[in-house]
C-alpha cells in the first residue's frame, strides 16, 4: 500500500493561531465583551423591549461592540471556514490566492460581525440583572432548541456546505471571493446564531459556555447536508469518531498495560467495527423470524466459511416488515 | 472453492449456462416483495432509490408495504460515489448480490461454483449489449426474460444498446495513484478521499471513465419523456437493471488490471480507506446476504480478491506502450531510461493555469468557450516539457466544475482547440475525453444529501497539451473547448457548467 504524505499548509496554521490568540484574549477580558458581565448590577427586563435595546446601545460604543464581535467572531466561527477557504484557495491561482481568501475573509467577517453585534446587544437588552436571569435564560433554550431541531436551520446548514464556482481572472475574482464569504458569513450567521446567543446570555461560566458552543458547532458541521425536516442535529458523528479514536488508542495501548489478552492480532479491525456497529445500537434490531424469500429462519449464525470469513456477520439483521 | 468471472461474450453462446443461470437467479429475486432483503428491488435500492422515479418507472407501488425503517437507514441509499470508496464498495455490493443469486442457483440445481460474467465493452466486437439481455424471450422463446429491460434505451435513445468505443476510454489505468486530489489535480484511479459518500462531487479517474459514460450510454433516456432516464442512466435506478451487474464486474476486473503492476499500483495505506467510513462515524458498508444474515465490511477487508477467492479469467493490461513511458519518448527522445519512470512519484503540486468565464450552458447539438490561460503558470508548464532531467513533466487536466442538471443520461465529449469551422469528429488528436452525467440530478438539488453544488468532473489533457508544446503554440493566451453531446442535450435537460478550468500538477 502507498505511503502518505502530510504536507504542512501555512494557512491553516495561521487560522488556528488567530482563533487560539481571539480565545486568549477573551480568557483575560482584554477588550473582550460579556454581556453578563456588563449587566450585572442593573435592572433590565425579562424580554428585549425597544427601550432597553436603545438602553443598551447607550452603554455600550460602536468601537467597543465593533471589536468585540470581532473577538468572537475569530474565537468561534473562524475555525468554521476552513472547508470553504480551502475551496478558494483550490480554485484560484496561486499568485492570487492570499488575496483571496482574505477577500473570502472579509466578506465572511463582515456579515457575522453585524450578526454578532446584534446578538450582543439583544443579549444585553434580553438581561434583566442577576434575579431575572433563569427566564430569560430559559427563553434562550428553547429558542435554541426549537431552531436546532427547524428545517430552517438544515436550510442555512445546506449552505453553509456549498462551494460554487468562482471566476479566476480580474475584478470579477475578486467580486467573486467576497460575495462567497458574504453568502457563507450569513449561512453560517443563520445556522449559528441561536446557540451563540445562548452562550452570550450564560453569566457563570461565559467562556466555557461559549468554547462549548464552538465545539459544538465545528462538530454539527461535520455533518452532510440533509433534506429540509424537523428533526434532532448533534454531534453524533464527531462523538462516533472519538469513540473509535479512543477504542483504537486503548487497543494500541493494551500491550502497555500488559492486557495481552483483551485484544487480540486483529484487534485494531475488530474495535473499529464495535465503534461501526455503535451507530446502529440505538437502531431496534428485533430478532425474530424472518422471511427472506427463501423461507430460511433467521437469527443464525452465518457459516463464516460461507462467506469467505471476511468482514463482519450478523444473525440479527436484516428483517422484514 | 474458487469463484471465476469470465467475459460474457467468451461463455460459448449467447444462452450459455452461466447466462441462463444469472436469468434464473434474476427471476428468484423478483419474484420476491419489496420488503425482503434478497430481494431485487430491495438490492436496487441499497445501490439508490427515489421513491417518486421509481413510481413513475413503475417499479413501486405506494401502498405495498415498505421494508422498516431501520433496515432502510441501514441499507438503503448507500453507493458509494465521487469517492475513494467507490471500487471498494461495488465490490462488496458484487459479491452479496451474487451470493444471493448463487444461492437460488444451487437451490434449482445450478453449479454451487457459479459466478457473475463481466461486460468488456472494449474488446473487439464486444460493444454491442450481450444478446441475452437485448431480448424480451427466453432461448425457449417465452416471453418473461428476467434479463431484458424496457427502459434501457442506449446512446442514439432508440432502443439500440450498445458502448461507442469512440466514447470510452481506459486512461484511468495509467494513474499509478489511487487517491486523487479533489482541487484540481488528478483525481487518482480510484477516487478523492472522502467520508461515506452517497454521491461525492469529484468522481475518480475510473470511475469518470469508463464507469459513468457506460451507465449513460447503455440506459439513455426515455425518447418520449426528455428528463426520463433509462434504468441505468440514474443512480437511484440502476441497480434494477441487471446489466448493471455484470457492467460493475468488468469494472472491479480493471482494478485487478490495475494493481497488476506492484511497484507502483497500489491501494491506500490510510486507515480511514482501509476501516472505511464506520471509523470516521459515518455509515458502515452493511449489506444483507442469503439465510438471513447481514454483511459488514471494510474496504481492507476486499482489497486483495484472491483472499476472497475470486479472480478474473483476465486481468491483462491494455496493449500498447504504457502512456507515460510514450509521452517521455515523445517529449525527451534522447532520454533513454524513460521505461521505469512510471515508479517515480508523481508530483503533488497542483494549481490553477487557467478558466473561461462564467457559466456554460449546453444544450443542443454543442457548446463553445474560451479557457483564458495565465501566462506565468503557461511558463511553468513549457519549463517543465523542456527540462533535460529525467523528472515527470507537469501533467494537465481539464476541470468541469459544478456540473449542474436534471438528466443523468447526458453524456457528451470534450475537445480541446478544434478549429472553428472544424467538425470534431475529424479531429481525434484533439479529444479531451467523454463524460457521462452519472448523479447529476440529485447533485444539483439544494436541499438534499447535496448542496447543490452539482458534479466536477476531471479530464487529463496532457496529450493535448503536449502535442500544442511541440507544435510551438503553448503560448497562446487561450484555449478552445467545445463540448459535443452524443445526442443533441434537450432544454430540459437544464444542463450547466459551473466553470471550466485547467490544472498543472507538478513540482
Amino acid at each position: 500500500m502507498r505511503p502518505v504524505a502530510h504536507t504542512f499548509e501555512a494557512w491553516l496554521f495561521v487560522l488556528g493561531s488567530a482563533s487560539l490568540a481571539a480565545w486568549s484574549m477573551l480568557a483575560f477580558q482584554h477588550g473582550g465583551f460579556s454581556p453578563p458581565a456588563l449587566c450585572a448590577a442593573g435592572t433590565w427586563p425579562v424580554t428585549p423591549t425597544a427601550a432597553s435595546v436603545g438602553l443598551a446601545l447607550d452603554l455600550i460604543t460602536p468601537a467597543h461592540l465593533a471589536s468585540s464581535s470581532a473577538l468572537m467572531v475569530v474565537a468561534m466561527m473562524l475555525p468554521l471556514t476552513v472547508k470553504p477557504l480551502r475551496h478558494v484557495r483550490d480554485r484560484s491561482f496561486a499568485s492570487r490566492r492570499a488575496r483571496a481568501m482574505l477577500l473570502f475573509i472579509a466578506g465572511y467577517m463582515a456579515v457575522s460581525m453585524a450578526a454578532g453585534a446584534a446578538l450582543q446587544t439583544l443579549a444585553l437588552a434580553a438581561r434583566s440583572g442577576e434575579a431575572a436571569t433563569l427566564p430569560c435564560l430559559g427563553l434562550a433554550v428553547v429558542i435554541a432548541v426549537v431552531w436546532q431541531i427547524s428545517p430552517a436551520k438544515q436550510w442555512c446548514l445546506n449552505r453553509c456546505h456549498r462551494r460554487p464556482q468562482l471566476a479566476a481572472f480580474g475584478a470579477a475574482a475578486d467580486c467573486d471571493a467576497l460575495a462567497y464569504g458574504l453568502r457563507n458569513g450569513a449561512s453560517c450567521a443563520g445556522a449559528c446564531w441561536a446557540l451563540m446567543w445562548l452562550s452570550l446570555l450564560v453569566e457563570r461560566g461565559h467562556l466555557p459556555a461559549m468554547l462549548a458552543v464552538t465545539l459544538f458547532l465545528m462538530a454539527e458541521r461535520l455533518e452532510n447536508p440533509a433534506p429540509l425536516a424537523w428533526r434532532w442535529r448533534g454531534p453524533g458523528k464527531a462523538l462516533r469518531i472519538t469513540m473509535g479514536r479512543c477504542a483504537c488508542i486503548w487497543s494500541m495501548t493494551a500491550s502497555l498495560r500488559g492486557d495481552n489478552g483483551a485484544v487480540g492480532a486483529s484487534g485494531h479491525q475488530a474495535i473499529l467495527h464495535l465503534a461501526a456497529r455503535s451507530q446502529f445500537a440505538s437502531q431496534p434490531q428485533p430478532h425474530h423470524q424472518q422471511d427472506d424469500g427463501d423461507q430460511q429462519p433467521c437469527n443464525r449464525r452465518a457459516s463464516a466459511s460461507a462467506l469467505f470469513g471476511i468482514g463482519h456477520y450478523s444473525g440479527s439483521s436484516p428483517r422484514n416488515s | 472453492m474458487g469463484f471465476t468471472r469470465k467475459n460474457v461474450f467468451e461463455l460459448g453462446g449467447d444462452w450459455a449456462d452461466p447466462i441462463l443461470w444469472y436469468a434464473r437467479g434474476v427471476k428468484a429475486m423478483k419474484s420476491r416483495a419489496l420488503n425482503q432483503p434478497t430481494g431485487w428491488r430491495f438490492y436496487g435500492a441499497i445501490h439508490g432509490i427515489d421513491q417518486d422515479l421509481w413510481q413513475q418507472l413503475g417499479y413501486l407501488d405506494p401502498n405495498e408495504p415498505m421494508p422498516g425503517d431501520a433496515d432502510v437507514a441501514a441499507y438503503w441509499n448507500q453507493c458509494q460515489h465521487g469517492s475513494w470508496y467507490f471500487l471498494p464498495w461495488h465490490r462488496g455490493y458484487l459479491i452479496a448480490f451474487e451470493a444471493i443469486i448463487r444461492d437460488a442457483v444451487t437451490k434449482l440445481g445450478g453449479p454451487a461454483d457459479w459466478a457473475l460474467p463481466y461486460w468488456n465493452y472494449f474488446k473487439p466486437n464486444q460493444s454491442k449489449l450481450p444478446p441475452a439481455f437485448a431480448s424480451p424471450d427466453w432461448p425457449d422463446g417465452r416471453g418473461d426474460n428476467p434479463l431484458y429491460v424496457k427502459q434501457r434505451y442506449g446512446p442514439s435513445n432508440d432502443g439500440d444498446v450498445y458502448v461507442p468505443v469512440s466514447q470510452i476510454n481506459l486512461n484511468a489505468l495509467a494513474d499509478p495513484d489511487f487517491t486523487g486530489d479533489a482541487g484540481g489535480g488528478s483525481p487518482g484511479f480510484g477516487g478523492v478521499d472522502t467520508g461515506f459518500s452517497h454521491g461525492g462531487e469529484v468522481h475518480g479517474g475510473i470511475e469518470t471513465q469508463p464507469h459513468d459514460n457506460v451507465h449513460g450510454l447503455v440506459g439513455g433516456g426515455d425518447p418520449d419523456n426528455p428528463n426520463m432516464p433509462g434504468l441505468m442512466s440514474d443512480p437511484d435506478t440502476a441497480g434494477l437493471d441487471p446489466i448493471f451487474w455484470l457492467h460493475h464486474a468488468n469494472i472491479d476486473r480493471l482494478w485487478e488490471v490495475w494493481r497488476e503492476n506492484p511497484t507502483t499500483d497500489l491501494d491506500p495505506s490510510q486507515s480511514n480507506w482501509i476501516s472505511g467510513p464506520a471509523a470516521v462515524g459515518d455509515r458502515a458498508f452493511k449489506l444483507p446476504m442469503p439465510g438471513g444474515v447481514s454483511w459488514t465490511y471494510t474496504p481492507g477487508d476486499l482489497s486483495d480478491l484472491s483472499k476472497l477467492n475470486y479472480n478474473y479469467d483476465d486481468v491483462s493490461p491494455p496493449s500498447g506502450t504504457p502512456q507515460l513511458t510514450a509521452r517521455m519518448r515523445r517529449l525527451r527522445p534522447n532520454l533513454t531510461a524513460a521505461a521505469d519512470i512510471r515508479s517515480t512519484a508523481m508530483a503533488k503540486k497542483v494549481e490553477l493555469l487557467g478558466a473561461n468565464a462564467g457559466s456554460l450552458r449546453l444544450s443542443g447539438a454543442e457548446a463553445r468557450t474560451s479557457v483564458k490561460l495565465d501566462t506565468s503558470v503557461q511558463r511553468k508548464v513549457s519549463a517543465s516539457l523542456t527540462a533535460a532531467a529525467p523528472s515527470v513533466p507537469d501533467r494537465i487536466f481539464l476541470n468541469l466544475e459544478n456540473v449542474r442538471g436534471a438528466n443523468d443520461a447526458t453524456t457528451f465529449s470534450v475537445y480541446i482547440n478544434v478549429p472553428d469551422d472544424g467538425d470534431p469528429a475529424k479531429y481525434p488528436d484533439h479529444l479531451a475525453g467523454s463524460i457521462g452525467l452519472f448523479g447529476v440530478r440529485k447533485a444539483s438539488l439544494a436541499d438534499d444529501k447535496h448542496a447543490g453544488d452539482g458534479l466536477t468532473f476531471v479530464l487529463e489533457i496532457t496529450h493535448v497539451v503536449d502535442s500544442l508544446h511541440l507544435a510551438g503554440t503553448l503560448n497562446a493566451k487561450e484555449i478552445q473547448v467545445r463540448l459535443v453531446p452524443q445526442k443533441p442535450v434537450p432544454e430540459q435537460a437544464k444542463i450547466s457548467i459551473g466553470r471550466i478550468s485547467i490544472f498543472r500538477q507538478g513540482n
